[in-house]
């Protein structure tokens, strides 16, 4: 029985168990990769959160505030423009699966090709974005990757192009609520949002649980548009986090102590702060979730 | 039950081990730098040295060419030249591949960034005892070249070829502007600047005279403030930007010439022209967009591939008008070349290591072929170099006393600098309202991040 299941657990612990504990403890340390690590006890820890007289990390608030907003306003968007487009995925009686397709293939463009389309998409001068909004009179197209309060919207956008995986998770689940329960609410006199607040909501619970669940996950490891966006935007000797910090978000971060600075140990620590802060975040989700998420199998 | 336990057991213990060996091996294998008792082109044993380098394309081509120049003058020697494509990841690889001891022989490497930790960390070995035995000095390169291969006093590396940053003006709208030369100080700059600005009547711009972004191609707010004289650490390595005036001139400086355009329209500018379009044919210099442009000696070869027709000139970068001796000078860097901790030739790769970085045939031939600067004091005045007169004072500025890698080498690579940029995006962009309380926050957290790598 073990020696079936060695093959996972080697792989285990030389790619996952072993880094995860030599990175907890390199985040004890000061590691430049090259040298030997140098035990250090807290101070990294200390610099993070700025006590004890080692200074404060100046980007580490700015990076959570700013990766928390990705969540914050992300997250909801998604769930909700994800709804909504699977129900009216559901509603046409032909071509169902031509419709479904169109929407779902935004989700197949790399990450990088489709940040590099919405760079030159939202160019305030040359983008066709901005040329529509130009010629509206009246209206002051917003500057998009080029001013910190529109670059964050802008990566949100882009963003919301690319929720077919949602949408089909939601198409599942639109499809999935009995019947029956339509129909018995149809006796009782219900119009069509009490129809949507009093079943396809609370049956739709577990899949927007999930969709939450893994776009929070997703939402603390935010890295590859933001990288793309805010390097491609503004050039080749781009500063991090362009323009102005606004998006600089964690893993960004943790990125650059690690691969731009070589601070190793401070980057383990960056990370393994990110790890707990992600599993108290789903822990918490998962402990309300029995108030508001209802399964199918409790029904009867 | 439990039999499976040891099979179990044992299998991990080898997967540990050889992950233990993958990570730990950089310990044992060194063999010391310049060790060598007898003179290295003594042996003549065939050898086959391994060189790892990032050239792509035709100028791999023209490079492995030269290596066989290399091997018709010490015949015993066979290089096995390793082209690595993605030269942003190829010290990475480099590092990797020398602690897990499986580095090559000799490195060529196109950026001098990691030198602090190369020479610092005995990743890369002292030379200076192979250059003594040869007679090779540093002096017979530019006295910039010390600043990005010599780090804690160590000599670990070597340069071959390199980068070096000047002006380039329109001549075309210089004329219609009744400019008759170059600007030679930080005013007169300016002063042309405005003068060769064209603006839409909505105040947005249709030609810049010279944009002072810190992202617009190649320009950093250091380019500018070193032009001032800056330093950047003191002698006991703090940062000194609150206390060196010379940024805060700079910045100002900047700041004056953002606000003639309006930082709206050169921001706008920037999206339209800079960016991806840098290093491509609709660049804003050669598209006639901006006038003059802070740029590296490269542009000279793009422009007569790309617009042969343009009519531009190349000079000096402008100095601050209270240092004119500064004129002239500017920042440098480029291409090193370096024998590895654990090669398993370092004898021989000494002689590669110096062909590289000296033979005069090499250099000229790069720097006609490639387009970089030559390194070598006697090259620059060859007369086997054919290269435009536009490329002239770029070679000059490489020789110049006060030209330097900059901001310089530390042992945490070149990001040790981002306060400074996030500081001037803020600038820029008018949202500082205390220049000297923000550059004293900056110097703080330099030092502070810095200290994160800090060695006993």
């Amino acid at each position: 029985m073990l020696l079936l299941l060695s093959p996972w657990i080697i792989g285990f612990c030389v790619f996952t168990a072993v880094p995860m504990v030599l990175s907890l403890y390199y985040s004890f340390t000061h590691y430049d990769i090259l040298t030997t690590p140098r035990w250090v006890g807290l101070d990294n820890y200390r610099y993070m959160f700025g006590v004890g007289g080692l200074g404060q990390d100046p980007n580490f608030w700015l990076s959570v505030k700013n990766t928390l907003w990705i969540i914050v306003f992300g997250v909801p968007l998604r769930i909700f423009f994800g709804i909504i487009t699977a129900m009216l995925l559901v509603r046409p009686k032909r071509g169902n699966n031509v419709y479904r397709t169109l929407f779902f293939m935004p989700s197949m463009a790399p990450k990088v090709g489709a940040a590099l389309v919405f760079v030159y998409l939202f160019n305030p001068v040359t983008g066709p974005i901005n040329r529509v909004l130009d010629s509206i009179p009246g209206v002051t197209a917003p500057l998009w990757f080029y001013d910190p309060s529109w670059a964050k919207p802008a990566l949100l956008i882009m963003g919301l192009w690319g929720i077919g995986d949602a949408i089909v998770i939601y198409t599942a689940g639109l499809l999935d609520v009995p019947r029956q329960l339509y129909e018995a609410i149809a006796i009782e006199g219900a119009n069509r949002w009490q129809r949507f607040r009093y079943v396809t909501l609370p049956m739709l619970t577990p899949v927007i649980f999930f969709t939450l669940i893994i776009g929070v996950i997703d939402g603390f490891q935010y890295f590859d548009q933001a990288f793309v966006a805010g390097n491609t935007a503004s050039g080749q000797s781009s500063t991090l986090g362009n323009p102005q910090g606004s998006l600089l978000f964690y893993s960004l971060w943790i990125y650059q102590q690690a691969f731009v600075d070589f601070h190793m140990g401070y980057a383990s620590a960056l990370a393994w702060v990110l790890f707990v802060a992600t599993m108290c975040v789903t822990a918490v989700l998962l402990l309300t979730s029995r108030r508001w998420v209802h399964y199918h199998g409790n029904l009867s | 039950m439990r039999s499976q336990w040891r099979a179990l057991c044992a299998l991990l213990a080898l997967a540990l081990v050889a992950l233990a060996a993958g990570c730990g091996g950089s310990s044992g294998s060194s063999s010391s730098g310049g060790g060598g008792t007898a003179a290295p082109s003594e042996d003549k044993t065939p050898v086959t040295l391994t060189l790892w380098h990032p050239w792509t394309g035709d100028e791999k081509k023209i490079f492995e060419a030269q290596l066989k120049t290399f091997e018709a003058q010490y015949p015993w020697i066979t290089v096995k030249a390793v082209g690595y494509p993605d030269s942003d990841t190829f010290d990475d690889q480099v590092i990797k591949a020398i602690k897990g001891g499986n580095g090559p022989d000799a490195v060529l490497s196109f950026g001098p960034d990691y030198d602090g930790q190369y020479c610092s960390s005995g990743l890369m070995q002292e030379l200076s005892s192979y250059m003594d035995q040869d007679g090779v000095s540093i002096d017979q390169f530019a006295p910039a070249a010390i600043t990005y291969t010599q780090f804690d006093d160590k000599q670990c590396m070597l340069p071959s070829l390199t980068d070096s940053f000047g002006l380039y003006y329109n001549k075309d709208m210089f004329a219609k502007a009744g400019i008759t030369s170059p600007p030679k100080t930080m005013t007169e700059l300016m002063d042309d600047a405005k003068k060769l600005t064209v603006k839409n009547s909505d105040g947005t711009i249709k030609v810049a005279g010279f944009v002072p972004l810190q992202d617009f191609e190649q320009l950093g707010i250091y380019d500018l403030a070193r032009m001032w004289g800056a330093k950047f650490f003191d002698d006991n390595g703090d940062p000194v930007l609150s206390s060196d005036p010379a940024w805060a001139s700079a910045l100002q400086w900047q700041k004056q010439m953002i606000d003639y355009y309006g930082y709206d329209n050169i921001i706008k500018f920037n999206a339209a022209y800079g960016g991806d379009n840098e290093f491509s044919a609709s660049n804003a210099f050669e598209t006639g967009k901006v006038a003059m442009m802070f740029d590296g000696e490269w542009r000279t070869a793009f422009i007569k591939r790309e617009h042969p027709e343009l009519n531009y000139g190349t000079a000096f970068f402008p100095a601050a008008d209270d240092h004119p001796d500064l004129y002239g000078s500017q920042r440098v860097g480029g291409t090193v070349v370096g024998i590895p901790q654990g090669s398993k030739h370092p004898d021989q790769a000494w002689l590669l290591v110096k062909f590289l970085s000296t033979d005069p045939g090499y250099i000229t031939t790069m720097a006609n072929q490639v387009g970089n600067v030559p390194t070598t004091v006697d090259t620059a005045t060859s007369p086997d170099l054919k290269l435009p007169p536009t490329f002239q004072p770029f070679i000059d500025v490489w020789q110049n006393k006060d030209s330097s890698f900059f901001p310089p080498l530390t042992t945490a690579g070149r990001g040790y600098f981002l306060p400074l940029q996030q500081f001037v995006d803020k600038w820029q962009a008018g949202n500082v309202s205390d220049l000297q309380s923000g550059l004293e926050q900056v110097d703080e957290q330099i030092k502070n991040n810095l200290a994160l790598g800090d060695q006993p």
